[in-house]
């Protein structure tokens, strides 16, 4: 009963994101184009498809096109084609127009998106293409033959929470492939060893993330223009901190209100959630949402760092596709067609790889090049240096990104490569400045954080050994408190991280069952000991339209 | 018959979540003027029968079969499959037990019949009937009805209709027949587990004294202890008691633990944050006893007091011991 299984396949991908959804019909395409019979399959830890997807979003469907090019837009499981956008900076009280919105962030023709409904949707395709599809598990370890990936190994099941086997326990299974494509998306913990073991991101600039939060508003029937979309800056992050809201009208007079945070902040006090809801506060978000209920929560990291921060794409038997390679366009928010493109490549690579049956490091590298030569490196290559800019606050930033406009992207007009340091090196010790004193929640309106984690739906097994490993507890309770007063109960947008009173000491508590898998902590912690590893199988939010 | 209830064995009786389906299929039966009929199997199916005669179900119908001397899904599953067959009912009744989640989709797959699970309630409503079910996390409730004809799978979620509420009477048995045959029974269960020492029922005790963070430190546990004693009711516990490793998470009410609907709960030093309020607001009467009176547990409470636990618990404790004696 508790022998491990053993599974033998062609292909895996891991995590049912648009890149792995797109990689595999792709895949399942070229293939049985060529007649080879390979199994191809799609790894997911989430207990369905879409369950932990979320995203902005705005869609550019050009890879939708690409994939379905029989298809008409109408097909897309779009929410509404962006039917008028704006573009504010906000101070705490107005909200004042651009008097343009600049070509890079002008959304015509694309399309406002959940995309839970548009992972459901390639799901379904996939299934139709006969890629088999396994939600409820994860993979926790890559297997290797040497240095050569030959499969991943999922999660043990009935595990308590002193690490001894439950009546139910069940190993997980040894999922062999020749190739493994790993989508996790932002900072999968797969993704982070095969990082570290093949050294694969010499010579990059290191990657720098920013973590989305969003609430869905349910409003009376007829008050939201599906389509609408509204970018702000300013208020409630301010010109020293990156990021800024969006505000995008869904069908159903539902309104999609979300605040991205840069992870490069120097004020350890800075709460991502908190910081959403004093944007609840400004009087033009509170018109709108007032007469309306606020139906879901959720938060997601996401990768900002740009083309310098994309780590070598390739090892002997695996790839990285999505948002684990940091696919994602930050001056024109975008990220779920550099995604899909990049899964379809990967897929073209892996096609040819079957042809001549060999899976090594040189014969995957193949992927790499396809990247360089396709229109994800046009698409990134222009805004190379967007991020970077942000380091001299809003308006450097702006600066930067408006005269990359005319210098196809370089820094400052002339550098052609601006450097970055990891967010959280950031961080500066002994800020005491608290952002969020006159911040009163009201259950109605206004949150507490444990209420809007509530509305993520997110649950796991509670008698199993904490998902979030902290290499050294005596750092948290000692040096971290007194040099950056345990800024993990702040970045943390699910209330994962609580300091409580132990004696005359203090302990630190991790409400893992409260996660909600955006990965902050293992990226924002200033000491670097925080490993997300995933959970039990099917564990975590439950998420719909997100 | 029009309206089948499933019953299980729970080591020789009916199994509680059986006894609150047949509440939920007296209500429907009822409503309509349908008539019942009640199955029992197993190898403890002389005294089930028995048992479920002292209902008011229409008759009960016995099945006795060598393949069923043991459960097994595939066994169960055919069974119940033929007796829908041969009785032809509009609606099959069961408890949402982890038996009947075993092998109940099994039988809505050999019928190619829907099967509607965790219902919390039933109604009818112009002669249509109305099956209600919580969605997103018991945020929302939904109400189902028929579009197409039976037969129907339904089970109740534990606890939606009370065992209380299922009506005496005194029915005939009825033995009936299926064919079974060893090549069917693909499946072997192993014994079933153990339930975790010391595990408590929390769903059906009437009285419930519930500690939260405000308790403070583990020391203080025994202060409770003596007040659910003197009051005769079982003690429980909010997310951080557990947490903290103070009380073990059978204790735990709300949506990652227990759902309780007690006559009476007594909330102390808990804030009532919305992960506890889905687990007890259900119960008939509540109160709370906080020194926050900002707590959001007040909003619900029947009665309240702002104040310490730790000084209000040992005097309520006395002057329920002093009552009583």
């Amino acid at each position: 009963m508790s022998e491990r299984e053993v599974l033998d396949l062609d292909v895996l991908f891991v995590g049912a994101g648009p890149a792995s959804l797109a990689g595999a019909i792709h895949l399942k395409r070229l293939l049985s184009k060529s007649g080879t019979e390979a199994s191809v399959a799609v790894l997911e830890k989430a207990s369905e498809i879409g369950a932990h997807s979320l995203s902005g979003a705005i869609v550019d469907p050009r890879a939708l096109r690409e994939l379905f090019p029989d298809f008409p837009d109408t097909d897309f499981p779009f929410e509404a084609e962006v039917s008028e956008e704006h573009l504010y900076y906000l101070t705490e009280n107005k909200k004042i127009p651009f008097p343009f919105v600049p070509p890079s962030m002008n959304h015509h023709h694309c399309f406002v998106t959940s995309l839970g409904k548009l992972t459901r949707w390639l799901g379904n395709k996939c299934e139709n293409e006969g890629v088999d599809i396994f939600c409820g598990f994860a993979g926790t370890k890559l297997l290797y033959e040497g240095e050569q990936v030959v499969g991943v190994r999922t999660g043990d099941r009935g595990i308590d929470k002193n690490g001894e086997k439950k009546p139910q326990f069940e190993p997980g299974a040894d999922i062999r492939a020749k190739v493994v494509i790993l989508g996790e998306g932002t900072r999968g913990s797969l993704t982070k060893n095969l990082i570290d073991r093949h050294e694969l991101m010499q010579g990059c600039n290191p990657q720098v993330w920013a973590v989305g939060v969003k609430e869905l508003w349910q409003m009376p029937s007829g008050t939201v223009p599906p389509g609408y979309v509204a970018h702000t800056m300013g208020f409630p992050l301010g010109q020293a901190i990156f990021g800024g809201a969006f505000l995008y009208g869904m069908q159903n007079d539902i309104w999609d209100l979300g605040l991205v945070v840069g992870l490069d902040y120097q004020n350890p006090g800075v709460d991502s959630h908190h910081e959403l809801q004093r944007l609840k506060n400004h009087p033009w978000i509170r018109s709108l949402l007032s007469a309306g209920k606020m139906i879901a929560y959720g938060a997601k990291s996401l990768p900002e760092g740009g083309w310098y921060s994309i780590p070598k794409l390739s090892v002997g038997g695996a790839m990285l596709i999505g948002d684990s390679a940091g696919f994602m366009n930050g001056q024109r928010l975008k990220g779920i067609h550099l995604a899909m493109k990049s899964g379809m490549l990967a897929a073209e690579t892996t096609a040819e790889a079957f042809a001549t049956g060999k899976f090594s490091e040189s014969d995957l590298a193949d992927y790499d090049s396809r990247i360089a030569s396709s229109w994800i490196r046009d698409e990134l290559w222009k805004v190379r240096n967007f991020h970077q800019g942000f380091d001299r606050g809003l308006f450097g930033g702006l600066a930067n990104a408006g005269i990359g406009l005319f210098t196809g992207g370089r820094g400052w007009g002339i550098k052609n490569r601006l450097s970055s340091e990891a967010g959280h090196k950031k961080m500066q010790k002994g800020v005491k400045k608290n952002r969020y004193q006159d911040l009163q929640f009201d259950g109605t309106y206004l949150f507490d954080k444990v209420t809007d984690v509530y509305y993520s739906a997110t649950a796991h097994e509670e008698d199993q050994v904490p998902h979030l490993k902290i290499r050294d507890q005596d750092v948290c309770v000692s040096k971290c408190t007194e040099e950056y007063g345990n800024p993990c109960e702040k970045f943390c947008p699910a209330n994962v991280y609580e300091m409580l009173p132990d004696g005359d000491g203090q302990r630190l508590q991790i409400n893992f069952s409260n996660c909600v898998h955006c990965k902050t902590c293992d990226i924002m912690d200033p000491y670097q000991i925080i490993d997300w590893v995933p959970p039990e199988g099917g564990d975590g939010p439950v998420w719909v339209n997100l | 018959m029009d309206v089948l209830i499933v019953l299980e064995d729970n080591n020789g009786k009916i199994h509680r979540m059986g006894l609150e389906s047949i509440a939920a299929a007296q209500k429907l039966a009822n409503g309509l003027s349908l008539s019942m009929g009640a199955l029992v199997m197993g190898a403890n199916g002389d005294a089930l029968a028995k048992e479920a005669s002292e209902y008011n179900v229409g008759e009960v119908l016995k099945i006795n079969n060598e393949h069923l001397s043991s459960y097994s899904s595939d066994g169960y599953a055919e069974t119940v499959k033929q007796v829908i067959e041969q009785e032809n009912p509009t609606y099959v009744i069961f408890g949402h037990t982890y038996q009947v989640r075993d092998y109940a989709p099994k039988v809505s797959a050999k019928l190619m019949k829907p099967f509607l699970v965790d219902n919390v309630d039933v109604r009818t409503n112009e002669g249509n009937v109305v099956f209600t079910k919580q969605m997103f996390n018991a945020k929302l409730s939904a109400d189902v009805e028929a579009n197409s004809s039976g037969p129907f799978l339904v089970s109740f979620q534990s606890a939606a209709f009370s065992m209380d509420a299922a009506a005496a009477g005194s029915v005939s048995i009825r033995e009936s027949t299926v064919q079974l045959d060893t090549a069917m029974i693909r499946t072997k269960s192993e014994p079933p587990f153990q339930e975790e020492v010391g595990g408590v029922d929390l769903t059906s005790a009437d009285i419930i004294v519930s500690i939260g963070r405000g308790i403070g430190k583990e020391e203080n546990i025994p202060l409770a202890v003596e007040l659910s004693k003197a009051l005769g009711g079982e003690l429980a516990a909010s997310r951080p008691v557990v947490d903290s490793g103070w009380l073990p998470s059978a204790h735990q009410i709300g949506s990652s633990g227990q759902s309780v609907s007690p006559k009476l709960y007594l909330a102390l030093g808990i804030s009532g944050a919305i992960q506890h309020v889905v687990g007890m607001k259900g119960s008939k009467n509540i109160v709370t006893i906080n020194k926050d009176p900002d707590a959001p547990i007040f909003e619900i409470s029947d009665y309240g007091v702002v104040g310490d636990i730790l000084e209000i618990i040992p005097k309520l404790t006395e002057a329920i011991q002093a009552l009583k004696n």
